[in-house]
C-alpha cells in the first residue's frame, strides 16, 4: 500500500533526507520518501500496520526536527 | 512569514542591537577596564540569545549519533572562536548565520508557494445535482453516473460529458492553449478546466481518483521521485561533502599546529571549514531547479513525467516522428480544389450535392469542406458503383464524381493530378469540370515545430510511417525532413529506432513521437518517448515519458528551450556554490579568508541559489 501524507515545518533538505532515511528502517515499511520541496511523505506500508507506523514515523520526524511534524 | 521565521527575525533584532552597543563600548575603549572573564560574560550574552536554538539541535543530533550535523559544527565553530579570544567574531558569524537561514526559510516558502499554484488545478468541490436539489460534495464521494451542475467560474471537478447546457471550456490549466473550448450537449469534458460561461449539466464518466485532474497532478508530484543523474550525484555528494570538509578542518587545526606551536592561528582557520560544511546550497536549489522546470512545461500543456527525462531532454540530437496521427491529423480533409471551367466553390457544391448520400470517407471530407448542408430534395436518381464513385442528378444535370475508372467509362479522359492524397474527378453531364484532392492533412504548425527544433539545436528530424512511400516522402518533403522511412510494420519501426540508437553517440539523445496508442514498443524504445496526449487520452499518458496534452507539436521546441534553461540553472548553482565554497576554503587554509566569508559561502551562496532556482518557477 503506497499512501501520501502531508508534512509541516520541513525546514531543512537534509533533515527531510534523514527522515526519510530513519522512517524507512521502521518495522512494516517497504519504503518512504520524504519531499523537501513539497513538504510531502510518501509511504509503502503494510495497511494492518498503518496505525503503529504512523506513530513511530511521528516521532522519528520529531527527533530529527523539532518543529516538524506529519499532518493525520 | 511563518511564526517561527517571526520569532527568529525579532531574536536577531534583539541580538543585533546588544552586539552594536557593545562593539560601540569596546571601540571607544570603555570594556578595556573590565577585565577578561568580565568581556567574554557579557558577549556572550547576545551569544546565547542567538544561538540558543542551535545549541538544542546540536545536542539533539548528537543524542541521535549524529556527528556531522551543521549545527553542531557551527557551534563548534563559535565556542572555538569564544576560546581564542575572538568574542566579537563568535558573536556576528552566528548573527549572520541566523539571518541567512531566516533568508533561505522565506525563500523555500516562496518557491513551495509557487510549486502550490502550480498545483492549484484541483476542484475544491462538486455540485452533486439529485432531482431538483444541489448539493455541495466532495468529489472524492461523486460516483460514475452521478450528475453535477457546474456553474460559470467553476472549475471542472470531474470527468464526464454533457448533458445539457452550452459553454467555453479554459483549459489553460491543462493544455496551456489560451483559446477557449466550445462544448456542447453529447460532448466529453475533462477536470481541470474552467467553465467560463454558461452552466453545464454533466454526467460524471470517471470517478475523481482516474479523473484527469488526478492523474495529472500525480504525475507532477511523483515527478520528483524520478530524479536526473544531476540530482542523484548532488545527494550522494551531499553525504560525504560534511564528513570530508570536517575532517580537513580537524587536519589544519592539528597537524600545522604541531609543526609550527601556533595553535589559535590555525584553530581559526578549522574553523572557517567547519562553517561552510553544509552541502544546503546544493541540496535546495538543485531539486527546486527540476521541479521548477517541470512545472514550467505543465504550464505549457507538457507533462514530464520525472526530472531525468527533463535532463534528456536538453540534449536530444535526434527526434523521430511518426506519421499519421502525429505530424498528420490522422483525418482526411480536401486539400486542394482544381476546377475545369468553373470555380471552386461551384465545384465543391456539386460534388456535395452528389455525395450527400454517401458515408465514405472521401464523401465526409467534401461535405465537411463544402461547409453548408446541400438541399437532399435537389438530388435524385443516386447510384453508387463501389470502386468507382457515385453518379446522381441534381438541378436537372446528371453529375459523376468518382476516379479515374469512372471518368474513362463516361468516355473522359481526365488530366493527370501529382499528389500523395487520393483526387475525386468530377463530371457534369459527361463534361470534366474539376478534380478534388483529398490527403491526410499536416497538423497545424508541423513546419513551424520542425523549424524551430532545429533552431533549439535537435540536428536530425526523421519520420517513419507505414504508409506508401510516395505519401511519406510527400509530407516529409513538405516538412523539411532529414529523413523518411516508409513502409514500415510497427515491429519494422522499432529495428529502425534500434539503428538510429546504435548510430548516435553515448550523450546524445533520440526522442520518438508518437500517438502513444500504437507506438508504444517504440515509445519505450527510444531514450525518451514523446507521445501526443489528447486530453485523457490513457493509453497515451501511460506509455511515454514526456505527454503533449494539446497534440501541438510547436510544444516540443518549447519544452526542450525549458529542459536546456533547467539544466544551465542547475549546473550554474552546482558550480557556483561549489566554486565559491572551494575558494573559501582554499582562502582560508592558506590564512587569506576570514569566519565573514565563511557565513557567505554557506549561507549566502545559499540564499543565492535557491533566488537563481526560483527563476524556474517563473517562466511563464
Amino acid at each position: 500500500m503506497k499512501k501520501k501524507f502531508a508534512m509541516e515545518g520541513v525546514d531543512c533538505a537534509v533533515c527531510a533526507e534523514r527522515m526519510a532515511e530513519q522512517i524507512c528502517k521502521l518495522p512494516g515499511v517497504e519504503n518512504a520518501s520524504v519531499n523537501f520541496l513539497t513538504q510531502k511523505l510518501i509511504l509503502e506500508a503494510e495497511e494492518a500496520q498503518l496505525e503503529e507506523i504512523l506513530a513511530a514515523a511521528q516521532k522519528v520526524v520529531g527527533r530529527v526536527d523539532k518543529g516538524a511534524r506529519i499532518l493525520l | 512569514m511563518t511564526k517561527r521565521q517571526k520569532q527568529t527575525l525579532a531574536r536577531i533584532l534583539v541580538t543585533a542591537g546588544l552586539f552594536a552597543a557593545l562593539l560601540i563600548l569596546e571601540k571607544t575603549g570603555r570594556l578595556a577596564g573590565l577585565g577578561r572573564w568580565l568581556t567574554l560574560l557579557l558577549f556572550f550574552i547576545p551569544y546565547a540569545l542567538i544561538a540558543y536554538d542551535v545549541l538544542f539541535a546540536a545536542v539533539r543530533r548528537i543524542r541521535q549519533g549524529i556527528v556531522f550535523d551543521e549545527n553542531l559544527l557551527m557551534l563548534i565553530a563559535t565556542v572555538a572562536a569564544f576560546c581564542i579570544g575572538e568574542y566579537a567574531e563568535a558573536v556576528s558569524v552566528m548573527l549572520f548565520y541566523q539571518i541567512g537561514e531566516l533568508f533561505q526559510g522565506v525563500a523555500v516558502g516562496r518557491s513551495r508557494r509557487s510549486i502550490s499554484a502550480l498545483m492549484e488545478i484541483v476542484p475544491a468541490y462538486a455540485n452533486l445535482l439529485e432531482g431538483e436539489t444541489v448539493t455541495q460534495t466532495d468529489p472524492d464521494d461523486v460516483e460514475v453516473g452521478d450528475v453535477i451542475l457546474i456553474r460559470a467560474g467553476e472549475r471542472v471537478p470531474l470527468d464526464g460529458e454533457v448533458l445539457t447546457g452550452t459553454s467555453m471550456l479554459d483549459t489553460a490549466a491543462l493544455t496551456g492553449e489560451s483559446v477557449p473550448r466550445r462544448v456542447a450537449p453529447g460532448d466529453a469534458i475533462v477536470s481541470g478546466c474552467i467553465n467560463d460561461s454558461g452552466a453545464l449539466t454533466v454526467r460524471v464518466t470517471k470517478s475523481f481518483e482516474d479523473s484527469a485532474v488526478s492523474k495529472i497532478l500525480e504525475l507532477v508530484e511523483n515527478a520528483s521521485s524520478k530524479k536526473a543523474k544531476t540530482e542523484q550525484f548532488i545527494t550522494r555528494f551531499a553525504k560525504i561533502y560534511t564528513p570530508a570538509v570536517t575532517l580537513c578542518a580537524l587536519l589544519i587545526a592539528v597537524i600545522p599546529s604541531l609543526l609550527t606551536g601556533n595553535w589559535r592561528e590555525w584553530l581559526e582557520r578549522a574553523c572557517i571549514f567547519l562553517v561552510i560544511s553544509c552541502p544546503c546550497a546544493l541540496v535546495i536549489s538543485v531539486p527546486l531547479g527540476f521541479f521548477g522546470g517541470i512545472g514550467a512545461a505543465s504550464r505549457r500543456g507538457v507533462l514530464v513525467k520525472g526530472g531525468n527525462y527533463l535532463e534528456a531532454a536538453a540534449s536530444i540530437s535526434t527526434l523521430v516522428f511518426d506519421k499519421t496521427g502525429t505530424l498528420t491529423r490522422g483525418e482526411f480533409r480536401v486539400t486542394r480544389v482544381l476546377p475545369a471551367g468553373c470555380d471552386e466553390a461551384t465545384l465543391l457544391r456539386l460534388a456535395a450535392l452528389a455525395e450527400s448520400g454517401s458515408d465514405h470517407p472521401v464523401a465526409r471530407s467534401i461535405l465537411a469542406a463544402c461547409g453548408e448542408a446541400p438541399q437532399a430534395q435537389a438530388v435524385a436518381d443516386l447510384t453508387e458503383t463501389p470502386g468507382e464513385g457515385v453518379e446522381a442528378v441534381a438541378d436537372g444535370r446528371r453529375i459523376a464524381v468518382g476516379n479515374a475508372r469512372l471518368m474513362a467509362r463516361l468516355g473522359i479522359t481526365p488530366p493527370a493530378v501529382k499528389t500523395a492524397g487520393t483526387v475525386v474527378f468530377l463530371a457534369e453531364d459527361g463534361q470534366y469540370r474539376g478534380a478534388i484532392v483529398i490527403e491526410d492533412a499536416i497538423r497545424d504548425g508541423a513546419a513551424e515545430a520542425i523549424a524551430a527544433l532545429r533552431e533549439a539545436g535537435v540536428r536530425q528530424c526523421v519520420m517513419l510511417s507505414g504508409d506508401r512511400q510516395t505519401a511519406a516522402q510527400a509530407v516529409g518533403d513538405r516538412l523539411g525532413l532529414d529523413a523518411v522511412h516508409a513502409e514500415l510494420l510497427p515491429a519494422e519501426k522499432v529495428g529502425c529506432v534500434e539503428a538510429m540508437l546504435a548510430e548516435k553517440g553515448p550523450k546524445e539523445i533520440l526522442g520518438y513521437v508518437g500517438d502513444g496508442i500504437n507506438d508504444a514498443p517504440v515509445l519505450t524504445r527510444a531514450d525518451l518517448g514523446f507521445a501526443m496526449g489528447s486530453l485523457g487520452s490513457d493509453a497515451a499518458i501511460e506509455a511515454a515519458d514526456i505527454v503533449i496534452m494539446d497534440d501541438d507539436l510547436r510544444r516540443l521546441p518549447t519544452l526542450v528551450r525549458i529542459a536546456r534553461k533547467t539544466m544551465r540553472i542547475v549546473r550554474e548553482n552546482i558550480w557556483f556554490a561549489l566554486g565559491i565554497k572551494l575558494l573559501v576554503m582554499l582562502l582560508g587554509a592558506l590564512g587569506f579568508a576570514n569566519m565573514w566569508m565563511a557565513v557567505f559561502a554557506d549561507v549566502g551562496v545559499s540564499v543565492l541559489a535557491i533566488l537563481n532556482a526560483m527563476r524556474m518557477l517563473r517562466v511563464k
